[in-house]
Formats: C-alpha cells, sequence, structure tokens
C-alpha cells in the first residue's frame, strides 16, 4: 500500500512539474508577447492542465484517506497535503462562483453592471468616478533651460522646474514663465487641433508653457524633449530647451462615489494596493486612459473561493512547520 | 558615505572568501576565527549600508535588481556565518562566501540610484514577502553549495548530506511564506491571488523540486548524492526564477529588472 501511494504520489508531481514549464516554452516563443497581467493564459484553462489539477486531487485525497485513522506523527504530513486540496478547493470555488470584470469608466459616468463571463453581472449598486488622478515622479535634474535667443550655445539664463503649475520670473528680464501641461507622448490630433498623449510611453515628452512678457502679453507653446529645434516660434528674446530626465508615475488614483439610486453612500480614493470594498465586491485600480486621463480601469472581483484558499495557506504553513520543527521534537522525547 | 559601507562590506566578504580557503588548507583554528570575524564584519557593512538607504530613500530598499542583490549578499552570508559556527564545515563557509562576494560585487555594477517606488510596490507586503523570499534564497543557496560539493566528492558525506537536507526544509519552509506572502499581497493590489505570471510560476516549479527532494526523502530514503542532483536542480530553478525571469520574460515582476 505504501508502495502504491508513494510511487502514485511521486508519479502526480512530474506531470504536475511538467506542465507549468511546458507553458514556459511557450512563452518563450511568443517572448514579451505575453504581458497582460490579469490574462489567465489559455494554457492554464486547458482541459489538460485541468486535468492534471484533478488529478492531483484525487491522488491527494486518495494519500489522505490512506493515512486515516491518523497518528500524531503523521499530523503534519496530513494537514501539509490536506491544505493543498483545501487551496485547489478555493480556487474550484473561485472559478465557479467568482465573478471578474474589468470597467471602463469614464468622469462622471456612473456604471451598475460589468461584463464577467460574457455575459453582464449586476452590483446591485452604482459607482461614479468622480476624477482621476495621475502624477508622476519628476527628477529634480529636469528642468526647463531658458537661454537668450542669441547667446553661446550653453550659456543658460534660467532653469525652470518642470511640474505643472510652476510659475516664476525669468530672473530680471520681466517674463513670467508658467508650465501648464506635460505630455509623455505628444500627438496632434488633426482635426481638432487638441493636444493629446498617443501613449503611456514616454515617446515624445513635451510640455506646454506660457510666457508673460512685461506688458502682461501672453504666448502659449510647446517644447519637444526630443526635439529641441521644434518648438512654435515664441518670444525674440528666448530659447527654450526642455531637458527631460525620464518620469516614473507615483500614483493614479480613482475618486469614486458609491450609491444606490440617487443616493451617495460612500466616496473612496482606489489606488494601487488600496482597492474598495463594497456589497462582495472589490474595485482595483487597473488601468487608466493613457491619452487623455479621461477614464479609469477598474478591476472588478468578487471571489468567495479567496477565504478557503487562505485557510489553505494557513494550513499549508502550520503542516510544514509541524513536519520540520515540531515532529523532530516530539520524536527526540 | 553608504557606497562606502557597501565597499567595505565587500572588502570583508573578500577577506573571508580567502581566510576561510586558508583555513581548508592549513588547519589552523585561528583562521577560521578570524574569517567568521571578517564575515561578521561583512554583514554589519551590509546591514548599515540598507539600514541608510532605507533611510535616505523613506522606503525598504527592496525594490529592483541592485538592491535585491544586496539583500541576498546579506543575507547568504548570514545563514552560511551561522551554519559554518554551528557545523564547522569550512568548505561551504568557502562556497557561501564567495557566493556574497559575488552578489555584492555583481550589484556594484548596477545602477545604485535611488528611485522612488512604483504604486504597485508601495505596500508593507513588500517587506514581508521579499525578506521571507531572500532567507529562502539564502538558505537554498546553502543548500546547494553543500550538495554540490558532495556531488564532487568521491565518497558519501554524511555531514554535507545532512547539512543540504536541513537548509532545504528551512529553506522550503521560507520559500512556501516567500509564494505564499506573494499571493496575497497580488490579491490585495490586483484582485487575484494568482495570475501564472513567469515569476509565479517558475517560483511554484522551483517549490515542486523541493517538494520532490522531500518526497524522496522521506519516502523512497533517497540521500546523499541522488538527493543531491534534485537539490541542485531546485537551485538552478530558483536561480532561473531569481535572475532568468527578469531578463528574459516579461510579467508582474518585471520591474526586478
Amino acid at each position: 500500500m505504501a508502495i502504491i501511494t508513494l510511487l502514485s504520489l511521486i508519479g502526480t508531481f512530474i506531470p504536475q512539474n511538467e506542465s507549468p514549464a511546458f507553458y514556459i516554452e511557450k512563452i518563450g516563443h511568443m517572448g514579451y508577447s505575453v504581458l497582460s497581467k490579469m490574462g489567465l493564459s489559455s494554457l492554464y484553462s486547458s482541459w489538460w492542465f485541468i486535468l492534471f489539477l484533478i488529478l492531483l486531487s484525487l491522488n491527494l485525497t486518495v494519500c489522505l484517506l490512506n493515512r486515516l485513522p491518523l497518528k500524531v506523527r503523521s499530523l503534519g504530513t496530513f494537514i501539509a497535503h490536506l491544505s493543498i486540496l483545501v487551496i485547489l478547493f478555493g480556487a474550484f470555488i473561485g472559478i465557479v462562483y467568482g465573478e471578474k470584470g474589468l470597467i471602463k469608466i469614464g468622469k462622471a459616468e456612473e456604471i451598475s453592471s460589468f461584463m464577467s463571463k460574457g455575459r453582464p453581472v449586476d452590483l446591485g449598486f452604482s459607482i461614479r468616478l468622480d476624477d482621476f488622478i495621475y502624477n508622476e515622479h519628476i527628477d529634480p535634474k529636469e528642468k526647463l533651460l531658458v537661454q537668450p535667443a542669441a547667446g553661446k550655445e550653453d550659456e543658460v539664463i534660467a532653469e525652470i522646474p518642470t511640474e505643472v503649475g510652476t510659475e516664476l520670473n525669468i530672473t530680471d528680464t520681466g517674463y513670467k514663465i508658467k508650465i501648464l501641461r506635460y505630455l509623455n507622448d505628444f500627438a496632434m490630433d488633426t482635426a481638432t487641433k487638441v493636444a493629446l498623449n498617443r501613449s503611456a510611453a514616454p515617446n515624445n515628452p513635451a510640455i506646454e508653457a506660457e510666457l508673460k512678457d512685461k506688458d502682461g502679453k501672453t504666448a502659449k507653446f510647446w517644447i519637444f524633449a526630443r526635439f529641441p529645434d521644434m518648438h512654435q516660434k515664441t518670444d525674440p528674446n528666448f530659447k527654450f530647451i526642455y531637458r527631460w530626465v525620464g518620469r516614473r508615475p507615483k500614483d493614479f488614483i480613482s475618486k469614486v462615489a458609491i450609491l444606490r439610486g440617487t443616493r451617495e453612500i460612500t466616496r473612496k480614493n482606489i489606488r494601487v494596493n488600496e482597492p474598495l470594498s463594497f456589497g462582495g465586491y472589490k474595485f482595483f485600480q487597473s488601468t487608466y486612459d493613457t491619452e487623455t486621463l479621461g477614464w479609469s480601469g477598474l478591476q472588478v472581483v468578487s471571489d468567495p473561493g479567496v477565504p478557503v484558499v487562505y485557510a489553505g495557506f494557513l494550513l499549508l504553513i502550520a503542516g510544514v512547520i509541524i513536519i520540520f520543527y515540531v515532529n523532530p521534537v516530539i520524536k527526540r522525547r | 558615505m553608504p557606497s562606502l559601507l557597501l565597499n567595505i562590506g565587500f572588502g570583508f566578504y573578500f577577506l573571508s572568501v580567502i581566510l576561510y580557503a586558508a583555513g581548508l588548507f592549513f588547519a589552523k583554528k585561528i583562521l577560521t576565527v578570524l574569517a567568521r570575524f571578517s564575515t561578521i564584519c561583512g554583514i554589519l557593512g551590509i546591514t548599515f549600508y540598507l539600514g541608510i538607504r532605507w533611510h535616505l530613500a523613506a522606503r525598504p530598499p527592496f525594490s529592483n535588481m541592485f538592491e535585491s542583490l544586496v539583500v541576498l549578499g546579506w543575507a547568504v552570508a548570514i545563514v552560511s556565518v551561522f551554519i559554518e559556527i554551528k557545523y564547522e564545515i569550512r568548505s561551504i563557509a568557502v562556497g557561501a562566501s564567495l557566493i556574497s562576494l559575488l552578489a555584492i560585487g555583481y550589484a556594484s555594477l548596477l545602477d545604485k540610484e535611488i528611485a522612488p517606488l512604483m504604486p504597485a510596490l508601495r505596500s508593507n507586503w513588500l517587506t514581508i514577502h521579499v525578506l521571507t523570499c531572500f532567507i529562502g534564497y539564502a538558505a537554498l543557496t546553502v543548500a546547494f553549495i553543500s550538495s554540490a560539493l558532495l556531488l564532487f566528492k568521491k565518497k558519501e558525506d554524511e555531514g554535507l548530506d545532512i547539512i543540504s537536507y536541513k537548509m532545504i526544509t528551512f529553506g522550503f519552509l521560507f520559500l512556501t511564506l516567500g509564494i505564499i506572502t506573494g499571493s496575497v499581497w497580488a490579491n490585495s493590489a490586483w484582485g487575484t491571488y494568482w495570475s501564472w505570471d513567469p515569476k509565479e510560476t517558475w517560483s511554484l516549479i522551483t517549490w515542486f523540486i523541493y517538494a520532490i527532494y522531500l518526497h524522496v526523502r522521506f519516502t523512497k530514503k533517497w540521500k546523499g548524492k541522488m538527493a543531491a542532483r534534485i537539490s541542485v536542480l531546485g537551485f538552478l530553478a530558483m536561480i532561473f526564477t531569481y535572475f532568468g525571469v527578469n531578463y528574459l520574460l516579461k510579467g508582474l515582476h518585471s520591474y526586478g529588472g
């Protein structure tokens, strides 16, 4: 009996072990194309992979039954193997009863259902996006350099920080400059002549500035980090250089309100690592509109299997500790 | 100032390798004692370095390849000096201090700039997850050295075998904790506790290999060289989880590169 148990136990480990490895090979072939963090790749939900998981579960069950009646000595191993079954069972509950979907919610838009498993699911309440805020860390070395129009190449009159909203005098020239906007990947909508972000990648970083002269006359213009000579004609006195260093995302914040009918129940800021829980659903900051920051992408999840999986985690930790650190102590006595 | 501490750590680790190696050839107790002292000085240097970096950055210093290598060099040295004092097997200490040295040396070639933490990493789970993983990595690294030495020897060596086994049980526990904390964190950040991201998958493969090691040891009574081969295989999978995934595959952990 022991031999059969052991052989089958080892037997299940081998296919189990190879199936993820098999998948890794596939990832290698597709190279960098596998990006999506929430994409459950088809291979992991393929019939043969599931089959291995079911075989593993069956095998574990048999092993557990074989260990009955339980001896104190084998309590640790029993718990550890049981925990794997509990985790798989929790995952199964999640697959069957859980709902998961992505909502793209525009500013001031109200949403009360989402798509999960190819069908709409009603939330039972609605969620409204009041604002979406995206902040970046600006490297202290990033500056807008002001040079005299007819000076030496490296002569700099002023270094202006590029945070949006900064307003500074250009030394004592009587001119004032204000930073209006920043775009990672500047593009111009040819129809509307509106500047927008083509992507989240810093392909063409640009800032829009406003120059105010002594008489209060203003001029707005864009300055491009990668094309220093391309900025629009501004003022005959100055040249501007945008010294861009590289920005990093700092915060993605969706300011949302939860409503039942027209009554507002709560307001909350959803950030990465700080989801909103309400009515059995959790809302996670997942993606956003990289062009105009007009919408926020929230992952909506309801997974009743999670407590079971977590219970399995605790059992697994307890089991491993008992096997390696409690049993030897008992044995020594 | 902080870089100096890193260099001091590197210097002491270098000294440890030489002293431990010398101790192998000339069986003088004093060499080993000096080597221990030097390793502990190195660990202290790196500890202060990490502490100061933590303070300067106002966040845990566990966010990129450079920082994680320093942590690895720190953790491996701690485990190795502990094992060396307890079991007095100098050959393991030579290997382990060499790996610590290489980790710190490789780290110092990378960009040391303190970058702000990206939003996904801003969580208390970062410290718990990284520390459990790296304690596990450190123990499994020492297990690997011990197993590899065993494979090089002509005869079986029970001492090395037992150290491999003990380090694997300890490392396996922390690898388990590392995967679980990562999973719980993923669930609180993204709403999915497991998404078959390459790093997750490879950590699971590594976990399976060590689980097989433990199973064959318990049930088929595999010991010595037979078991050591699995330990080496597990270590290779672990290294791939740590480096390979960052450089070759893209996923949730790709900031690590």
